[in-house]
């Protein structure tokens, strides 16, 4: 038989390794830098670049789209064209690929800092930026699906398996998330509302960490673990069963994120179940991938590589069990906007992903420098400063979740709450931070000395950028469409394949969305809920800029102890004019929802300048800008323009008038803190704010007055 | 594998540190003084023992020795696994899967695993019918509504038996170490607006002879309970109890006649006691 020479591209595979190093240390030293600000508070300088709300966004989006992110790319461009027998389908579109998605980065870790962000729950990235990010993901997908049309390979891996439904439900994930109306170049609000835009939200957000962070990391696993153990993967039977099972199930665990919150019922109860039914297909991923390295235990003991990887699998299989743990609603009560949420995604993000990267560097680096590791010793020592720093990371976070939250809840003899202040709640955990910090510093230093290992391996070998295969054509096959063999014809037909994980994971997504949207009785209307004057409007566009949802909720549960500390549950009516929702799921500081009318507008505005004179301990930074800023007034017309457009119901000419009726406001507001004693002026950033927090969750309250007369 | 041992053995101990954790907090009492530093000490002990034990186990190769276990684990094994052992591996290849050398197994799936995948099948269906169909369970807002009422009938007994002091039967105290708790109460919730010499800052001044709703320890008890909401005084019945409350009251009263150091000029009007 004929054999057909071709090459694999190996420097494609070489830049996104290198582009994987630098922003996972890039986001990783930002993620430090934040964990020490939560306890020293004047680490952010009093520049608005550095505060918390804005750079903590810069780290979530560097270590998941930057660091995880690459590495996927990484995996796929050296693993795709070889378990398929061919070069990539266009080099052209990986150098489109590649540039294109270090751009969208670069062009993330400006806009963040700056303030410029669509917020919802991530921060996400304004509207440019997600269109480029389509394009850049579209370009990915001609490639990958070209590479695999022009095969030799009969039939797809495994691995490809999970490729292929990474990158469609992905593409899905992001469109459907980032619909919003442009107000200008780097201002939109999100299409949807409140209750809706959360849903569509966290749907969104806990499917890019099972399509992100999950699926496209088993593809990796199925492909170096085999490899670096030189072991067959355990069974081929699982394999099918967990991956089909995993993806259908997935993509209906979002609204677990909102439980006890204004969603209705219904929804959270199926967040709940599908959760918990998602044990084993995750499970599934680690037994395979831990039995696939039977007879391989030795090594294990030997090959920091297969460390690496035998942690990060454990890892995975630790947070696939508490994720489902979380769901459970009495569960959630006490961990929802606690630090064990924090725990519980760190446990996936340093071991499940950090270290399955470093194993797949620490064997793919020599290999295509054709050499060995540098030392076999510094990539030990790695390991175990990484462990450590994973075990040190845990334990504190769990264990000031829930001291925390058990504090909140506490009531005392009188049934009054035990601790009132927010802040001796979050004072008492303030050591469990500092360990935390310690323990991110220890991950970090593994890293750089990985960074070093990997260089110095660098320098010894050369790149063999081009490396030359051969194999025999594709031939013409026929597989048998008969029980049993289904999916092996399945596998033969990679385009159908990618059909059917198309509709696997609609179907979720769809019965989920359809009656949120259509059936009235989900978002029971108040009417005293109006929609913000222009003022508070401008405040909110300021809450959404310092993204003071990094640390503050927006959402009562109904729970006594939270009714008596902050007020009123929140309901679903509330939010019907909030493009996007702001309800957050940190409480670092204490929920905002029903901040409205609790405290003089002086409060507020000392507060802002510096919150230790008025809460003496205070961990939240000063944000003296704004009261020196004035307020951009320039796009007030275009904003109301376009909330009309997606039904906000401002009256028709109400645009021409805002800004006077904004001033009107900003004046009264100014008098009373100029009768306070407070040297205010109206046309400063921090009148605006006040008018937005002053007015938060008292509508309702509006509604009881009129129903009582 | 004693990488994964010890880390399942991490957990195991964390687990009973979380417990105990939650008995103490699930009392009334509040924490003892520096019950928080003792458990941080311990966390780290903890973590440091484990981590060097580690490092003590994974330098330590042992070499393994064939023990064989007993028929019933086997067999116990076999019905959960239904594994092959792998020197009898090469039966189970399929040999049309070769992918850049992955090779890939036709082993059972575990019955084991299947047993959990349908187990948490039933449960789902269950919590939907209880929740959602037959409406045996609770609404979120229902079990809203259970809590307040028993909160309520709590606080009816409290009144009952007199233990609920309210701004009818409250009196003045004198003794200094009621002076002081309420001392502590004041700095911490109270300083904010009225500094922590009571000189006022936001709020009045609460060391002069004038008050704006009233002075003598009912009507300042009465207006930290329901607080002055239109003008930014907090209600603070349901953050402080009625024993708080009335030691605070007393405590500002304490304060009349003392020099702050920045003092807010008057407001309101003289009190005299009648």
């Amino acid at each position: 038989m004929e054999l057909e020479r071709f090459s694999y591209d190996n420097k494609i595979v070489r830049n996104f390794a290198y582009a994987t190093i630098l922003w996972g240390v890039v986001g990783m030293v930002v993620g430090l830098l934040i964990a020490f600000q939560l306890f020293i508070p004047e680490l952010s300088f009093s520049i608005p670049y550095l505060t918390f709300g804005r750079i903590r966004p810069l780290h979530t989006n560097a270590v998941i789209f930057a660091f995880v992110g690459n590495a996927i790319f990484m995996g796929v461009y050296y693993s795709l064209p070889r378990l398929l027998k061919t070069q990539i389908f266009s080099k052209t579109l990986s150098s489109i690929h590649f540039w294109g998605w270090q751009l969208i980065i670069v062009a993330a870790a400006i806009t963040l800092p700056l303030g410029i962000t669509t917020s919802k729950e991530y921060s996400e990235l304004e509207w440019p930026i997600d269109i480029a990010i389509t394009l850049v993901w579209v370009a990915f997908g001609i490639n990958m699906i070209g590479t695999i049309i022009k095969r030799r390979e009969s039939h797809i891996f495994v691995a490809i398996w999970f490729y292929i439904a990474t990158w469609v439900t992905v593409a899905i994930l992001h469109i459907v998330n980032s619909l919003e109306i442009p107000v200008t170049f780097l201002k939109s609000y999100s299409l949807y509302a409140g209750v809706q835009d959360a849903l569509v939200q966290w749907w969104y957000g806990h499917n890019a960490v099972a399509f992100f962070l999950t699926t496209s990391y088993l593809g990796l696993m199925y492909y170096y673990l085999p490899k670096a153990a030189n072991r067959p993967v355990y069974s081929y039977k699982l394999s099918i069963l967990h991956f089909w099972t995993l993806i259908f199930i997935y993509i209906w665990a979002g609204p677990h994120h909102l439980l006890y919150t204004a969603l209705p019922d219904w929804a959270q109860s199926l967040g709940t179940v599908f959760s918990v039914m998602l044990i084993a297909p995750s499970w599934g991923g680690m037994i395979n991938g831990l039995l696939t390295l039977r007879g391989a235990w030795d090594r294990v003991r030997q090959d920091p590589v297969l460390k690496f990887m035998v942690v990060a699998v454990t890892a995975y299989g630790m947070a696939t069990f508490e994720g489902p743990t979380l769901s459970l609603k009495n569960v959630n009560a006490i961990a929802h906007y606690t630090d064990w949420v924090i725990a519980h995604v760190h446990i996936g993000a340093l071991g499940w992903n950090g270290f399955l990267t470093f194993g797949i560097l620490y064997w793919l680096i020599p290999k295509l420098w054709r050499t060995d590791l540098y030392s076999k010793k510094l990539a030990n020592v790695h390991f175990w400063i990484g462990f450590l720093g994973i075990v040190f990371y845990a334990l504190p976070m769990w264990f000031s979740g829930i001291t925390q939250a058990l504090m909140w809840k506490q009531f005392d003899n009188f049934g009054v709450l035990q601790y009132p202040n927010f802040l001796e709640t979050v004072l008492q955990i303030i050591p469990m931070y500092i360990i935390r910090g310690i323990a991110g510093a220890f991950y970090v230093t593994g890293v750089i000395l990985m960074v070093y290992n990997l260089i110095k391996t660098i320098k010894k070998g050369s790149l063999l950028e081009e490396e030359f295969a051969e194999a025999p054509p594709l031939k013409p096959f026929k597989d048998e469409f008969r029980k049993g063999l289904r999916h092996r014809w399945l596998e033969g037909k990679p385009i159908y394949f990618t059909i059917a994980s198309l509709v696997v994971v609609l179907i979720g997504g769809i019965i989920e969305f359809v009656p949120m949207f259509l059936v009235k009785s989900n978002v029971p209307t108040i009417a005293s809920v109006k929609p913000y004057t222009p003022l508070e409007l401008q405040g909110r566009d300021i809450y959404i800029r310092e993204a003071c949802n990094s640390c503050h909720s927006q959402l009562v549960r109904p729970f006594r102890s939270e009714t008596e500390r902050y007020g009123e549950y929140s309901k679903a009516g509330e939010y019907v004019y909030d493009h996007p929702f702001l309800w957050g799921s940190k409480r670092s500081g204490p929920d905002l929802h029903r901040i409205g009318g609790k405290y003089p507008n002086s409060w507020h505005y000392l507060h802002m300048e510096n919150p230790r004179s008025t809460s003496p301990g205070s961990t939240m930074p000063p944000y003296p800008w704004l009261l020196t800023n004035d307020l951009d007034n320039s796009t007030l017309e275009a904003k109301i323009n376009a909330l009309r457009k997606i039904g906000v119901p401002y009256p028709e000419g109400y645009e021409k008038i805002a800004l006077a009726e904004l001033n009107k406001q900003a004046e009264q507001i100014t008098l009373d803190l100029q009768k306070n004693g407070v040297p205010a002026e109206p046309q400063k950033e921090i009148i605006a704010l006040i008018a937005y927090l002053q007015r938060l969750g008292t509508d309702i309250k509006a509604n009881k007055q009129t129903a009582s007369k | 594998m004693k990488t994964i041992i010890k880390s399942i053995w991490l957990k195991v101990l964390f687990f009973i540190i979380t417990l105990n954790q939650f008995i103490s907090a699930a009392g009334e009492s509040d924490y003892p003084a520096n019950y928080y530093d003792k458990v941080a000490l311990f966390l780290i002990f903890v973590i440091i023992v484990g981590f060097l034990s580690l490092i003590y186990f994974e330098s330590k190769i042992k070499i393994a020795k064939a023990k064989e276990p007993s028929l019933f684990w086997q067999k116990l094994r076999h019905i959960l696994t239904r594994s092959v052992p792998v020197e009898r591996e090469h039966e189970l290849i399929l040999v049309d899967h070769n992918y850049d050398g992955i090779k890939e197994l036709d082993s059972r799936i575990p019955p084991w695993f299947l047993w959990l995948f349908y187990g948490t099948i039933i449960f789902s269906v269950i919590y939907m019918l209880h929740y959602h169909v037959l409406g045996t369970g609770p609404s979120m807002e229902e079990e809203y509504k259970q809590e307040v009422k028993l909160a309520e009938i709590k606080r009816a007994e409290l009144m009952r038996s007199g233990a609920m002091i309210n701004e009818e039967n409250v009196t003045l105290l004198t003794e200094p170490n009621f002076l002081e708790s309420g001392k502590q109460i004041f700095i911490a919730n109270c300083a904010a607006c009225h500094a922590a010499d009571g000189g006022g800052l936001v709020g009045p001044n609460l060391t002069d002879e004038y008050w704006i709703h009233g002075g003598g320890i009912k009507n300042v008890f009465k207006v930290v309970k329901y607080g002055v909401v239109n003008k930014g005084m907090i209600a603070w019945q349901n953050m402080l109890n009625p024993r708080q409350i009335q030691e605070v009251a007393s405590y500002v009263i304490s304060l009349q006649g003392t020099k702050p150091a920045k003092p807010k000029a008057p407001e309101g009007e003289i009190w005299k006691e009648q």
